[in-house]
């Protein structure tokens, strides 16, 4: 049975059905891949599948458990995460500050009122631990804001990484950077692969195709194509849709 | 709000302590700048209300603006408690405290899941059905008449009782009341509940989902703000030796807003104090020239909100900052050229 | 029974169809701007402050000393009235989206509080200039009074209100509709950076809609004079129904906020003819359960004028 999965998804809006009969599976260990043309579904599924939506129809499973419409940092305590594609960061902080909050220890302590904030020098080291794994060593004392775009884009994965999940979603990492900063986000994702269980959208198919185990594909709200890269690559439909050169 | 991680481990802070110097020994000087007792006291109560309103607005960023209500229901419950049950002063501002408080946690159970103009539109409708049924309701509040004849009860320390009758005397009740609660809200703000507050003001969503359960978090520290409130209340019906609806009403639910945004709340837990006492103060002063200086006031909010929404607080951090700044940089200057 | 509520439910049709009108402007403005106007009731309670001022030597203003004037018949003073009011409504609207522009971009917080402080603001001047008591509006005497029909009591004002209300509604929507104005602003309803792109001043735009809201707010304000009294805290109560019929109406259907808005105007007229002291409190009441119930995001909107 795999880790994560999700039977028979089904999402309106009003009147538009946003996805449809959606099945999908995650193996433990392996990075998979969603891909599709924009307004295809994708991140509408992701929030269904983070518990940002509840589902009209269908069943989320996390390691055996009924996830289905549960709060989302119900899902969080049970080991998922996420990143977000429009930058959820709180910008008011630095960038130590921000990580900090998501470590499981300090979310323990969330209702203490006489706990003393920065005698937790155990939470700041593990946070700047976090920081370092994503690029930013030396940086933690900046505050958001001051960052540079690929610099907060790895931020948002930090926040995610942060809470110690057994799965990540990963919500288009590389929109809007650069060939350098993306192909340090792919030793990054590749080093996080070792330890936690990716699922990733993504619109830069070669970073997708070079990183992913398996791919979905969703268009009009329905995943019309599974496979490894290998497979994909022959598929008619992604050879006809022409989603970045993948020659 | 200063950075989590500079946040102090002190109980008792130098503005603190500052504050009790100034707040302990008004009745010394008060008069020599030309004001009053009573003023005193009237500063301390919205004091205490304002800095539990900024629990929500400037910490959680939560825009209530039927807060008044609150108040209200305060001073109406101990004025009840002491006609109807035991005119103890403990058990009254207790009864105060826990009224508003249930009141409270009734309301926020509406108001919790939402955010924003949902929020705040909520809020004025609860303000205005409680402002609603206490003028109708004759039979408990008398209405528009008010709940007349509260007592100014003594303070019962063990065989000794404090008589509070006179303005000097209740103003030390107040200032002790004070004293205690900022303490109190001082280390709230400063704790691990403080910061995830910070943090939902900054970004809900994020908060949620690095696994804090933000609708409870919501609903507590609105509860909590309420029980304060109820506090300010209780000390409010004795102050005015009575329980009137008026305060209930929206006009001073916003000048509670008013006064918090103006003093910058949103930057500094003091932000709250410093928009009370100029409040008052502009009442009382600018007042005896104007009597649209109401309408200044307000105006004053409008400029803020859209030039410096830090407020005072914030305008006062950022001039620290800059001199501060000004000043090592002709050191650094001298070090380039050595 | 039922015969017996025929004139509660023609109050109930006028009060909703202004509602309705008040909630229309409330929209225009949130689909050009996504601004919440917390101060649209107290543009509706300017308006009728304005016409007070315009209509009654004694509204509170020193224009006695305009004797002339003041000696037209009532009937020549409310039509003037009717266009003054909207229009010094109007330019207060205009200069309040001028302060806000400050805001844009920023956390929607403060756009919140800067409209809430308006309608404080707004509430404090009309204090100052006309105090806080209540006013009763002259209206001409061929539409106020009543008449008897079928043994029941119908106010004549009530009619003409509806008649007036649904008039307006009907020139806003072939205004909105079969007028290039018209689709300048649905368009930049639904896509404000596409509008801006094709070459519209898309600030001019929205300080031009933000005053039209403004003005319609104004002339539902006159209009209402009569049956609501002019009070500086009507204001507030104003904003609560438009603000119901938009969430249960949907914030992009115009038809829907008119529909809505005779039924919270009935909801409140049947209130009254059974419970008179709750009538005002139904509104609120109305706002909870529509919240609680029915809320949807308010972002994420579709064009905000399709009929």
């Amino acid at each position: 049975m795999a880790l994560f999965e999700a039977r028979g998804l089904h999402k309106r809006f009003g009147a538009q059905v946003v996805l449809e009969e959606i099945n999908l599976a995650f193996e433990a260990g392996q990075l998979s891949g969603i891909m599709g043309p924009n307004g295809a579904g994708k991140t509408t599924c992701f929030n269904v599948l983070t518990g940002r939506y509840k589902p009209d129809r269908g069943s989320v499973r996390f390691d055996g458990a009924d996830i289905t419409g549960m709060a989302p940092h119900r899902i969080v305590a049970r080991g998922i995460s996420r990143s977000f594609q429009i930058m959820n960061l709180f910008d008011e902080y630095s960038a130590l500050d921000n990580v900090v909050i998501a470590l499981p220890q300090v979310r323990a302590r969330g209702f203490s009122v006489t706990h003393a904030l920065d005698a937790d020098t155990d939470a700041r080291d593990r946070a700047e631990a976090v920081l370092d794994r994503v690029g930013l060593k030396g940086r933690e004392r900046v505050n958001v804001r001051s960052l540079s775009y690929g610099e907060r884009r790895a931020l948002e994965i930090g926040v995610a990484l942060a809470t110690e999940p057994r799965l990540l979603f990963v919500d288009e990492p590389t929109a809007g950077l650069g060939t350098g900063a993306t192909a340090r986000l792919a030793e990054l994702i590749k080093e996080l692969k070792r330890h936690t269980t990716i699922v990733m959208i993504e619109h830069d198919m070669r970073f997708l195709f070079s990183l992913a185990d398996r791919i979905s594909v969703i268009h009009w709200g329905q995943v019309i194509a599974e496979g490894t890269p290998a497979e994909l690559r022959e598929n008619p439909w992604v050879r006809r849709s022409n989603l970045g050169g993948l020659a | 709000m200063e950075s989590d991680t500079k946040q102090t481990t002190a109980w008792l802070t130098a503005p603190i302590l500052l504050s009790y110097a100034v707040f302990g020994t008004l009745p010394f000087w008060i008069e020599a700048v030309g004001l009053y007792h009573y003023l005193g006291a009237e500063i301390l109560i919205w004091v205490i209300f304002a800095l539990g309103y900024n629990l929500l607005l400037g910490y959680t960023g939560l825009p209530s603006f039927g807060h008044g209500a609150f108040l209200g229901i305060g001073a109406y419950a101990f004025g009840l408690a002491q006609f109807e049950v035991w005119p103890n002063l403990w058990f009254c501002l207790a009864a105060a405290v826990v009224v508003t408080g249930a009141f409270g946690a009734a309301t926020a159970l509406f108001l919790s899941h939402r955010r924003g103009i949902y929020f705040a539109l909520m809020t004025i409708a609860f303000g205005q059905i409680y402002f609603f049924i206490a003028s109708k309701w004759t039979d408990v509040t008398h209405g528009e008449d008010g709940l007349l004849n509260i007592a100014r009860l003594p303070v019962p320390l063990g065989p000794v009782e404090l008589p509070t009758a006179g303005n000097i005397e209740f103003y030390y009740l107040c200032f002790a009341v004070y004293a205690a609660l900022v303490v109190v809200l001082w280390r709230l703000t400063n704790s691990p509940y403080g910061r995830v507050l910070r943090a939902i003001k900054q970004n809900e969503t994020r908060v949620a989902f690095v696994g804090y359960p933000v609708t409870f978090y919501k609903w507590s520290v609105f509860t909590l703000s309420c029980a304060v409130a109820g506090l300010a209340g209780g000390l409010f019906a004795m102050a005015q030796e009575g329980a009137y609806i008026n305060v209930m009403s929206l006009q001073w639910s916003g000048i509670i807003v008013l006064m918090v945004l103006i003093g910058g709340g949103f930057v500094s837990f003091w932000g709250p104090v410093l928009g009370v006492v100029l409040y008052f103060v502009a009442r009382d002063v600018l007042g005896a020239y104007t009597e649209t200086w109401l309408l200044w006031f307000g105006l004053m909010f409008m400029a803020l909100v859209m030039f410096k929404p830090q407020g005072l607080a914030g305008i006062w951090q950022e001039l620290v900052r800059r001199t501060a700044a000004r000043r090592r940089r002709p050191a650094r200057a001298t070090e380039a050229e050595g | 029974m039922l015969l017996h509520l025929l004139p509660h439910i023609l109050n109930g049709l006028a009060l909703g169809l202004l509602f309705a009108l008040l909630a229309l402007g409330f929209m225009l403005i949130i689909g050009v701007m996504e601004v919440i106007n917390l101060a649209h009731g107290s543009l509706f309670a300017l308006g009728a402050y304005v016409a007070l001022a315009v209509m009654a030597p004694d509204g509170g203003l020193p224009f006695a000393f305009l004797e002339p004037y003041y000696a037209l018949p009532a009937g020549a003073r409310y039509a003037i009235a009717l266009v003054v009011g909207p229009l010094v409504v109007g330019v207060v609207g205009m200069g309040l989206e001028i302060c806000l522009r400050r805001t844009y971009g920023t956390d929607p917080l403060y756009g919140l509080l800067l409209t809430f402080g308006a309608a404080l603001v707004l509430e404090e001047v009309i204090r100052s200039i006309w105090g806080s008591s209540e006013y009763f509006l002259p209206i001409p005497r061929e539409i106020s009074g009543g008449f008897i029909a079928g043994d029941l009591i119908y106010s004549t004002y009530r009619i003409y209100a509806a008649v007036f209300a649904a008039a307006m509604i009907g020139v806003l929507w072939v205004f909105l509709n079969k007028t290039p104005y018209g689709a300048v602003i649905k368009a930049g309803a639904h896509d404000s950076e596409m509008v801006r792109a094709l070459g519209y001043n898309l600030t001019r735009l929205r300080l031009l809609v933000f005053g039209f809201g403004a003005a319609l707010a104004g002339v539902a304000g006159i209009i209402m004079a009569p049956i609501w009294g002019i009070r500086p805290v009507v204001g507030v109560d104003a904003v609560i129904p438009a603000f119901v019929i938009i969430v249960l109406g949907g914030v992009g259907s115009f038809w829907g906020a008119v529909s809505a808005g005779i039924m919270v105007g009935l909801v409140v007229a049947l209130t009254a003819a059974f419970f008179t002291d709750w009538s005002l409190l139904s509104m609120y009441l109305l706002l909870l359960l529509v919240v609680t119930f029915r809320a949807r995001g308010l972002a994420g909107k579709s064009s905000v004028l399709e009929a």
